[in-house]
């Protein structure tokens, strides 16, 4: 810290003083960030400035016989350089809190980003796969038939929501069986939308809808052919002993035929990967077995339809083994463990990551 | 070129035997007439007709072996697919629906049931056991 000029001890320290206190701030902050070692470093140069120009001022009062016209200027300057030096500690410390602020907002910003890329390249990754070599052209119209569905989709979730929160309501306000039934019957058909929906888009892109990626991962967990199991709309409580009888007929039925559509779906992926594994090795072209493949593949589609179908009727027949009120009881219930499984989504996706290994 | 037609037969469903184990896949050679398939179709109880190597019979024929029925499936080449459909068609234009005959098509008791969408839903509902019943398909 020794200055060329010997003159005055102040401007000395006035003019390095600065600039190591920036250079500490610097550091500690690339070191742990913390704020307060730097203010405290400041605070230290500070009194230690302060002390120091006191025994300079003190010596200069001694000297001001030597130099009396320059005896006001070594005290100005003194004065001068404190103010300067407050005024580059605040304004470091505005400079650090900018900083803060800056990476509190990109911290933010690179979540979002995350989870955006995270939902893409699942989207990219089998689309990627499923239209390799294929034309723009298809490409561009499953990109579009697929955009439609998200687009819908979304909607039809904030539509759900709302349609939930009116059933709690009305159920605690004690409304009539007959605006009750009013509330079932729009429920109801609002699945049937989605189906239609899924439907439509399945026919643009049948690995699309299968694979679940317009779905939240935690439903995704739960997926079969599409969609939730049409079993997973009896989880309730019926009164009667004749409304017992009844679910649990429905409940076999209903396992009867998931089992067949999904030994279906084994026959069809057997099927499919014979297709595709047929022919000699050996051979470079393998366009006639990928061919007949994409023709099979087309039954996808309507085991997508069926699966669909199945948990239509399902919530059709439960409407009707269940009293209105019941039903409601039922929608409300389906409708919210969606939600809390979505709500699951979310939270997996933001968990803190796993702290690395020292 | 004439030539005759591979046709198995099986017993016609008796009221004294048990179930209707007659489990037979038939496949109609290159002269297949729709006449020949409507006899199949009045001759069982219950009957799935299919595409070759369709996975949905699969899935119909799993169903209804749950059930307890053991189904009869004929399986229909491509090239036999449309005439077969439309005499079938003509056929069943009475019953029920006009619209032109889905495969797979299951034939309950001689008559056209319907796709696999009728059996799903039938199924669900709970009907479906009585139907089979009704038809002979099912003894118990």
């Amino acid at each position: 810290m020794n200055s060329p000029t010997p003159q005055f001890v102040p401007s000395r320290l006035g003019i390095y003083e600065p600039i190591h206190q920036i250079g500490i701030w610097g550091e500690n902050f690339k070191s742990n960030g913390n704020p307060n070692t730097s203010t405290s470093v400041i605070v230290e140069v500070d009194n230690k400035l302060e002390n120091e120009s006191e025994t300079t001022s003190h010596e200069m009062l001694t000297a001001s016989n030597n130099y009396k016209q320059e005896a006001s200027k070594p005290i100005d300057k003194i004065q001068r350089r404190l103010a300067q030096n407050r005024e580059a500690a605040r304004k470091s410390r505005l400079r650090k809190k900018a900083y803060v602020q800056q990476l509190e907002n990109s911290r933010l910003k690179l979540i979002q980003l995350e989870q955006e890329l995270q939902r893409a390249r699942q989207q990219g990754l089998y689309m990627g796969g499923v239209l390799e070599g294929s034309h723009i052209g298809f490409s561009g119209t499953v990109n579009s038939g697929i955009a439609a569905f998200e687009m819908e989709y979304g909607r039809w979730v904030d539509v759900q929501h709302r349609q939930i929160c009116e059933l709690r309501t009305a159920l605690n306000a004690h409304i009539s069986d007959i605006e009750l039934r009013i509330l079932v019957e729009s429920g109801i058909g609002h699945y049937f939308e989605l189906f239609r929906m899924k439907s439509t888009v399945a026919k643009a892109d049948v690995f699309y809808v299968i694979s679940g990626v317009w779905k939240t991962s935690a439903e995704r967990f739960f997926s079969w052919i599409g969609g939730f199991r049409p079993s997973e709309l009896l989880k309730l409580d019926p009164l009667t002993e004749q409304q017992i009888l009844e679910v649990c007929n429905l409940k076999q039925s209903c396992q009867q035929a998931e089992d067949a559509l999904s030994q279906g779906m084994e026959k069809l992926q057997e099927t499919v990967s014979s297709t595709v594994a047929g022919g000699p090795v050996d051979e470079v072209s393998y366009i006639p077995q990928v061919a007949t493949a994409m023709e099979k593949l087309e039954a996808l589609v309507s085991f997508v339809n069926q699966a669909d179908h199945l948990r239509q009727e399902t919530l059709q027949q439960m409407s009707r083994i269940l009293t209105t009120r019941q039903a409601a009881r039922g929608l409300l219930a389906l409708g919210e463990y969606f939600h809390r499984l979505r709500a699951l989504s979310t939270l997996w996706a933001t968990r803190p990551p796993e702290p690395s290994l020292p | 070129m004439q030539q005759a037609i591979p046709y198995k037969s099986w017993p016609l469903p008796c009221i004294d035997a048990t179930s209707h184990r007659a489990r037979s896949t038939t496949t109609l050679g290159h002269n297949g007439r729709g006449k020949d398939v409507l006899n199949i179709v009045s001759e069982n109880a219950v009957i799935v007709l299919a595409r070759k190597g369709c996975c949905m019979s699969h899935v119909v024929r799993r169903l209804l072996l749950t059930l307890g029925v053991n189904p009869a499936v004929h399986e229909i080449d491509e090239e036999n697919e449309a005439g077969i459909l439309n005499e079938l068609g003509t056929i069943c234009k009475g019953t029920e629906n006009n619209k032109m005959v889905q495969l797979p098509a299951v034939f309950i008791g001689g008559r056209l049931f319907g796709g696999l969408d009728k059996v799903m839903a039938t199924h669900i509902s709970g009907d479906l056991i009585s139907v089979l019943k009704d038809a002979g398909a099912l003894w118990l």
